[in-house]
């Protein structure tokens, strides 16, 4: 107990166990594995902001072929540098309390690399590339699948996914919510 | 269209756009400015449409102009909306994302509950820490009385439900256990490990069922003094258990009596001739221990099949789902393609690996279903008669394994009719027949799966086809094991004596049976875990130690999902068999079970590498349920013959002296109140039986045709949800068709102006 109260007071912890979906005993956990990534940094400030290759040593974002981008959608500042806040954001989101549509939500943000609030051919194309990586499927197949993709899911015919599609795919994916999930 | 008409439209069209234009100047005064710097592209206005927008988005947008900390907002898309955005979207985002500070009416309670769902707004900690602030300030009415009390009630409720939550985790079996193998080998792969788990706690739960019902009454209670036989050597029938008791003698405990179950461990309660047949006595209540016996048995059977159909339940709606087309394949391999808890980096590589091969997988068997449609009718004769051929071999395989199982049982029975002396022999001749089905087990499915190699299947379907095959060739060795043990125990000897020298029947043949299961199900562990330290280990020590070529075919070995699964549901079906005959057989299979836990932990996480094929959470939990049930019903059907046909013994055991088990429960149900045996009939009888049938026929097709109708309204409504998108594509292009107009006009008459005002 000494060590909960030398890091957090009552209140904050208080406070992230309202705002996100751990308890606080969650909360000090997160901390020690945050803690872990640069102890000489988060030992003089507990919410040391780090750079984003720190963050990436975490050993599921390590491996874990959208990391950057996910670091990125939770950083404040949008670079991919971490907090110890966004850090407990990001897990809280990963964490396994955490309902569907939340998750989804933000495995959509991840997925937009271009950012135009809309999963375009493009966006599909650097999800199946970074996932396929090292091989790479050749361009017929890449088509094929792409085209496969957009019949399932692209209601309004478009030629791209957005939110709304995207949660209605998800809904019918009963593995989702189980593979996107990152236990502390 | 004449060009008259054309042109008359066109001015038309121009004369509705000036004046919708003047409009549009006249309510926002800045968007002169902004139908300039619009571009063109009507995808552009298709990413602005409300129905296109995420939560995320809107939140994000929302915020811009509060505190610009997001870089999205400086980047050159939003910069050309942001002018806009301002003027028009501010404030309906405001109103519709943030909680609704403004309302008047707002209560400790609705305050609480917008707290609650701060958490799962897609913002960061310091703005949700905002609005809890703002939330908290806000001005708020205290809840009076009965409301007050129910709002206290819920933040209790909602503490207790955190406390548990932590205290759960602290008491969670293996739980870095599973973090382990799910960062090495993914969701599919945990779960057979819950699975594993699921099935210790089921045992555990039927074992704290017998010992409740059966077991302790057993031990604390009195038989009623009734011993007709008197003399020891009588042979006459009420002399039977007198007999079988005597046989009793000689109980020092070998190590060759704990792996048999005889001896020693057969005069205890763990098997079922310990158990006496009177009615329990005590201070307080007698107990009918007979009628407690069957009735726990039934219970316990019943539970394992509700816990198996409320697990199985979710499993089928997926399945349901895939099967009726409504399953997103593509999109769930992608999305859901990788999963985030792996967090080791060749487990990674197998990953990145196997996602590949399944996306390639699909694509094959999609061109393979085209391919099928114009292969020539030679090459699919030539299949089909491999197959029919590969599965009449296969079949004759399962026959001569059968036949195989039967005689090995026969040798060995009659072998051990006759004096063998030997410890080790004996222990060898016993445990014969298990032998060969262990042996078998191990053997046939390798060919099995060769098998399927040559028969040309898509992946999918050779991966389905080999472990039917499988599951196929191990329930019918149990099948011919039971059917031996069933022929051994069908000859009835004369009703006056005990047994007979025709018959080899065992004095008691439940204790007997009871036996057998437990000699096969510690063989079936030892086995296994023989295999994974043995020879697999081993295997997987000389692969990773010699890096010649040899080796590494002989020891890499992948952690094939479906053939541990196999393993562990054999078990249970044995012990579900087995449980009625040797009713601590559970609580010996909660022991096994945990052990079993740490057998294939080690055969995963030391021994085999991750496997090339994806195994899927919610595809192998419905293929665990699905097996498990047809093993229960293997296991339940030939239990429930032996209860209404079979004679039970008549030296041991509390049904001796009965015809069947079924006669002590019509005897029971005879005992009842005239009025509940009336409603009882009532209710089988056809008067009433048969327009119940009815209904239920009707109300299935009822539900029968609204499935349906709701089959055609989805298709309907996908037809015109595309209909209304391509209306939507046609007003964004004419929109955008506007603008540019409207620009090119604004530039002409600039270009024009000057010169003109000047005038």
């Amino acid at each position: 107990m000494g060590q909960r109260s030398s890091q957090f007071t009552e209140e904050e912890l208080q406070d992230y166990q309202d705002l996100t979906y751990f308890t606080k005993k969650e909360v000090m956990h997160a901390h020690m594995k945050f803690k872990a990534l640069a102890p000489e940094k988060v030992g003089h400030n507990r919410n040391a902001k780090l750079p984003m290759n720190k963050v990436l040593q975490y050993p599921e974002l390590r491996v874990n072929p959208f990391g950057d981008r996910i670091c990125k959608v939770f950083s404040t500042s949008q670079d991919g540098d971490c907090t110890f806040e966004d850090f407990l954001d990001m897990m809280s989101v990963f964490s396994d309390s955490t309902p569907k549509s939340v998750k989804a939500e933000h495995a959509f943000r991840i997925f937009d690399f271009d950012g135009d609030d809309m999963l375009g051919v493009s966006d599909l194309k650097e999800i199946i590339d970074r996932l396929t990586s090292p091989q790479k499927l050749n361009d017929n197949e890449m088509t094929h699948l792409i085209q496969n993709i957009l019949a399932e899911a692209d209601l309004d015919d478009d030629g791209a996914l957005s939110f709304a599609e995207f949660e209605h795919v998800i809904d019918k994916s009963p593995d989702f919510a189980n593979s996107f999930r990152i236990q502390l | 269209m004449s060009g008259g008409e054309r042109k008359k439209r066109i001015s038309k069209g121009a004369g509705w756009e000036e004046a919708g234009g003047e409009f549009y100047q006249e309510c926002y005064p800045g968007a002169e400015l902004d139908i300039e710097h619009l571009p063109r592209d009507p995808h552009y206005f298709a990413t602005l449409l409300p129905s296109k927008q995420n939560r995320a988005a809107t939140t994000r947008r929302s915020r811009c102009d509060t505190k610009s900390t997001y870089k999205r907002c400086a980047t050159n898309r939003s910069q050309n909306y942001s002018t806009m955005q301002q003027n028009t979207m501010q404030n309906d985002v405001h109103v519709a994302m943030m909680p609704d500070l403004s309302e008047n009416l707002a209560n400790e309670e609705t305050t609480w509950e917008e707290m609650m769902l701060i958490k799962t707004m897609p913002i960061n900690m310091s703005q949700k820490r905002e609005i809890k602030a703002k939330l908290l300030s806000a001005d708020t009415f205290r809840l009076q009385g009965l409301k007050q009390f129910k709002l206290k009630k819920r933040k209790l409720w909602e503490y207790l439900k955190v406390r548990r939550k932590e205290l759960y985790k602290m008491i969670e079996l293996w739980r870095q256990c599973f973090i382990t193998i799910e960062g090495n080998f993914g969701t599919g792969v945990v779960a057979f490990f819950f699975f594993i788990k699921w099935l210790m706690f089921l045992n555990l739960t039927i074992t704290v069922i017998i010992v409740c019902f059966v077991v302790v009454p057993t031990l604390l209670m009195q038989e009623k003094e009734s011993d007709p036989c008197a003399q020891i050597n009588d042979t006459s029938y009420e002399c039977c258990p007198k007999i079988y008791f005597n046989s009793w003698t000689n109980l020092t405990i070998t190590p060759y009596n704990i792996l048999q179950g005889n001896g020693w461990l057969e005069s205890t309660i763990m098997f079922y001739g310990y158990y006496p047949n009177s009615i329990l006595e005590n201070v307080i209540l007698n107990y009918n221990l007979p009628l407690a016996y069957i009735a726990t048995a039934a219970v316990y059977l019943l539970l394992s099949l509700c816990a198996m159909i409320k697990k199985a339940a979710s499993g089928f709606k997926d399945r349901l789902m895939e099967s009726e087309g409504q399953y997103y394949k593509y999109c769930s391999m992608v999305f859901g393609g990788w999963d985030f808890c792996i967090s080791n980096e060749s487990s990674a590589k197998i990953k990145h690996k196997a996602i590949y091969k399944e996306i390639k997988e699909n694509l094959e068997t999609e061109r393979r279903e085209e391919e099928k449609k114009n292969r020539n009718e030679e090459e699919e004769l030539r299949f089909f008669f491999i197959r029919v051929f590969l599965n009449g071999i296969s079949i004759l395989i399962c026959v001569f394994a059968g036949l195989l199982i039967f005689y090995t049982f026969q040798y060995s029975v009659g072998e051990l009719q006759k004096d063998v002396h030997d410890d080790l022999h004996r222990l060898l001749l016993e445990f014969a027949p298990y032998l060969c089905i262990v042996g078998l087990n191990l053997v046939i499915p390798n060919i099995l799966n060769y098998f399927v190699i040559l028969e040309n299947y898509s992946p999918i379907s050779a991966l389905r086809v080999a472990f039917f095959r499988t599951v196929i060739l191990r329930l019918s060795s149990l099948g011919v094991l039971l059917a031996s043990f069933f022929s051994l125990v069908r000859c009835t000897s004369d009703p006056a004596t005990c047994s007979s020298p025709i018959c080899q029947k065992p004095l008691c043949w439940e204790t007997y049976i009871g036996q057998q299961i437990y000699k096969l199900l510690i063989l079936d562990i030892l086995s296994n875990a023989a295999i994974t330290f043995l020879v697999n280990f081993p295997r997987m020590l000389l692969a990773k130690h010699l890096k010649c070529k040899f080796t590494q075919i002989l020891g890499a070995q992948e952690f094939e999902l479906p053939k541990h699964v196999l393993d562990v549901v054999y078990s249970q079906t044995l012990v579900w068999f087995g449980s009625f005959y040797a009713p601590l057989l559970p609580a010996l299979a909660t022991v096994l079970f945990f052990l079993v836990f740490y057998i294939k932990k080690f055969a995963c996480l030391v021994n085999s590498s991750p496997s090339t094929t994806i195994y899927r959470a919610s595809r192998s939990d419905s293929m665990f349920m699905s097996v498990l049930l047809v093993s229960f019903t293997v296991a339940v059907i030939p239990w429930a013959y032996t209860m209404t046909e079979l004679e039970p013994s008549k030296s041991c055991g509390p049904y001796m002296g009965r015809l069947s088990v079924w006669s002590l429960i019509r005897e029971f149900y005879n005992s009842f109140p005239s009025w509940v045996i009336f409603c009882f009939e009532g209710i089988v009888s056809s008067t009433f039986a048969v327009p119940t049938f009815f209904i239920l026929i009707l109300s299935l097709y009822y539900y029968y045709i609204v499935s349906k109708a709701n089959k055609q309204m989805v298709n309907v409504l996908k037809k015109q949800l595309i209909l209304e998108g391509h209306d939507k594509q046609f007003l964004l292009n004419r929109l955008s068709a506007f603008i540019k107009q409207h620009q090119e006009r604004h530039k002409a008459i600039r270009s024009v102006d000057p010169p003109n005002n000047s005038n």
